[in-house]
Parts: structure tokens; sequence; C-alpha cells
């Protein structure tokens, strides 16, 4: 995968990924009437989601580079593992005092962290020259 | 008919001494802010409750009665809320509030003083709380600044993450 591509595969990913985000967002706060728009701000949202494709497209580029496609399989578990383990910040995360409900906070926070390596992953396909066997 | 005359008087003496020491009343306004933080914690009790008669002049017959809802906890993070309210810290299901009944007022260099007993889950202590009271016309506001330590009244065990010393900050905007 060459940098342009990583780099359309990074964006498009990263914008399908706020997208999913900013409706779950909808959804969760219309269902259980919280509100945590002043810490998850759709600004915030946007551009981590892109952030983290990007990265996450980067590491496809530098994989490519150095002939090791072959890792792409493991790049991907760590990508799983990254994502899980972003998680634990969310249940640590002390929000401003003034927030009501913080223990919804996880539930809304949680599935967000998960959301960009899902849309990359599910794009990552079309950016791939994937091998067919006849 | 000398007999009613003497015991007219003696109930409008009654009732004159009583009118006398009588204190005003404050209500609790919406915006009082009770604080607590700690090396390892720190948050806010949401709901508090108080009978407050306090009158500068009239220290001897002041008193304050509050109860702290201790559900009503916020430290920002809704797992150590949860934590907070278990058996091991407050128990919020044995004992649901926090209770400061005063005994007696006394006025410092600084402001005033009120010792009262502070219960807080099984426990119940004698303590003496600094405070200030300013007011201007029909409003006031309460300040107090003290600390507590959290391992006298069984909340949690000593040591660990969070520090034995509580301070408390407590800000009561009252109205009459």
């Amino acid at each position: 995968m060459n940098f342009t591509k990583g780099l359309l595969l990074g964006l498009t990913s990263g914008i399908l990924s706020s997208g999913v985000c900013i409706a779950y967002n909808e959804i969760y706060s219309e269902a259980f009437y919280i509100n945590f728009s002043s810490v998850l701000t759709i600004t915030g949202i946007v551009l981590s989601s892109i952030l983290g494709c990007l990265l996450m497209a980067m590491g496809y580029v530098i994989i490519t580079k150095l002939k090791k496609t072959v890792l792409i399989p493991w790049l991907n578990v760590l990508y799983c593992i990254l994502s899980f383990v972003s998680v634990i910040s969310v249940l640590g995360y002390k929000l401003p005092l003034d927030v009501e409900f913080p223990e919804m906070f996880p539930g809304l926070a949680v599935p967000m962290h998960f959301f960009p390596t899902l849309s990359f992953l599910a794009l990552v396909p079309f950016f791939l020259k994937l091998k067919t066997t006849k | 008919m000398k007999k009613t005359a003497f015991f007219m008087s003696v109930l409008l003496l009654i009732g004159g001494v009583f009118a006398f020491i009588q204190v005003p009343a404050w209500k609790v306004a919406k915006d009082y802010n009770i604080e607590f933080s700690a090396k390892g914690v720190d948050g806010v009790f949401k709901t508090f409750t108080a009978t407050i008669s306090f009158d500068e002049a009239k220290l001897a017959a002041s008193r304050f009665v509050m109860t702290i809802d201790v559900n009503s906890i916020n430290t920002g993070n809704g797992l150590q809320n949860k934590h907070a309210v278990s058996d091991e810290w407050f128990d919020a299901e044995k004992y649901p509030n926090i209770r400061f009944t005063s005994s007696s007022f006394e006025k410092t260099a600084s402001g005033y003083s009120v010792k009262g007993k502070l219960q807080v889950k099984d426990v119940t202590k004698e303590v003496t709380i600094p405070f200030t009271f300013s007011k201007s016309g029909s409003k006031g506001k309460f300040a107090a600044t003290f600390s507590i330590d959290r391992f006298a009244y069984n909340v949690g065990k000593s040591g660990g993450d969070v520090e034995n010393n509580i301070k408390i900050t407590a800000t009561i905007p009252v109205t009459k």
C-alpha cells in the first residue's frame, strides 16, 4: 500500500468511524436522557477518529515499505488489542463534577473506542490487492 | 380574678422571653456546594438538606441540623461513585445519610465555630467546625472549610490510595 492509498484509507475510514460515533452518540443520548456534550464534542470525535484511522493506515504503509506484508494479519490483531486496551482510559476517566450520571459515560465512550478499528478493518479490503486462488 | 391576672402575666412573660430569644430561620438556596477532597479523590455531595436557625447576636439560641444524602455522591467517575457507596466506604444502603447536629456556637477571630455531633455511618463524634457568615438583607452565606479523619468514622480502610484526612469545603447560600 503506497502513501496516497494509505492516506485515502485513513481518511475514508476515519470519516466512516466519525459518522458511526456521532450516530451512536445521538441514539445513546436520546435513549438515556443524558448529555455528555461538554466532554465528547463532535470536533473531538471527528478528529480522534480520523487521527486513529490515519495512524492505522500508516502502519500498513510502513509494513508495505518494509516488504513485510505477511505481518498484516498480526497488525490487525495489534489494532484490535490496542482498541481494547484503550477502554481502560474510559473506565478511569474523571468527568467534571457538574456532569450528571457519570456512570453512564462508559456505555457511550467504550464502543466509540472500537469504531475506528471496525471501520478501518471494514474498508481495508477495498484498498488492498487481495490474492485470489483459482 | 387575681389568680387569672397572675397566670396571664406569667404567660405573657414566657411569650416575651421566647420572642426575644427566637432566632431567624434560614432556608438553603439551590446553589449550595458540599465538596470533599483528598489525595486520591475529590467530589461533591449533590443533595443536602438543613434546618438553620442562626443569629450572630443570639448564638446561644442558634441551631444547625444538616443531612447529606450519601447516595448523591459524585466523584466524576461512575465506578468510583459505586465504590464510594459500597459497604467498604459509606455503606449507603445501611447508612443513607451523614448528619450534623449543633450543640453550641462561639464567636472566633475569623468568624464563628460550631460544636456538634457528626454522624457518619454508625459512628458519632463531637466535632468543632469553623465557619464564616456573611449577610446582606434577607440573604446570607455560610462558608466552612475543615478536615475529618475518614478512618475515625470507618469510611474505607486506613492507608491505600485515598488519604485519611479529607478536606470538606461547604458553601451554603441561604435566604430568610
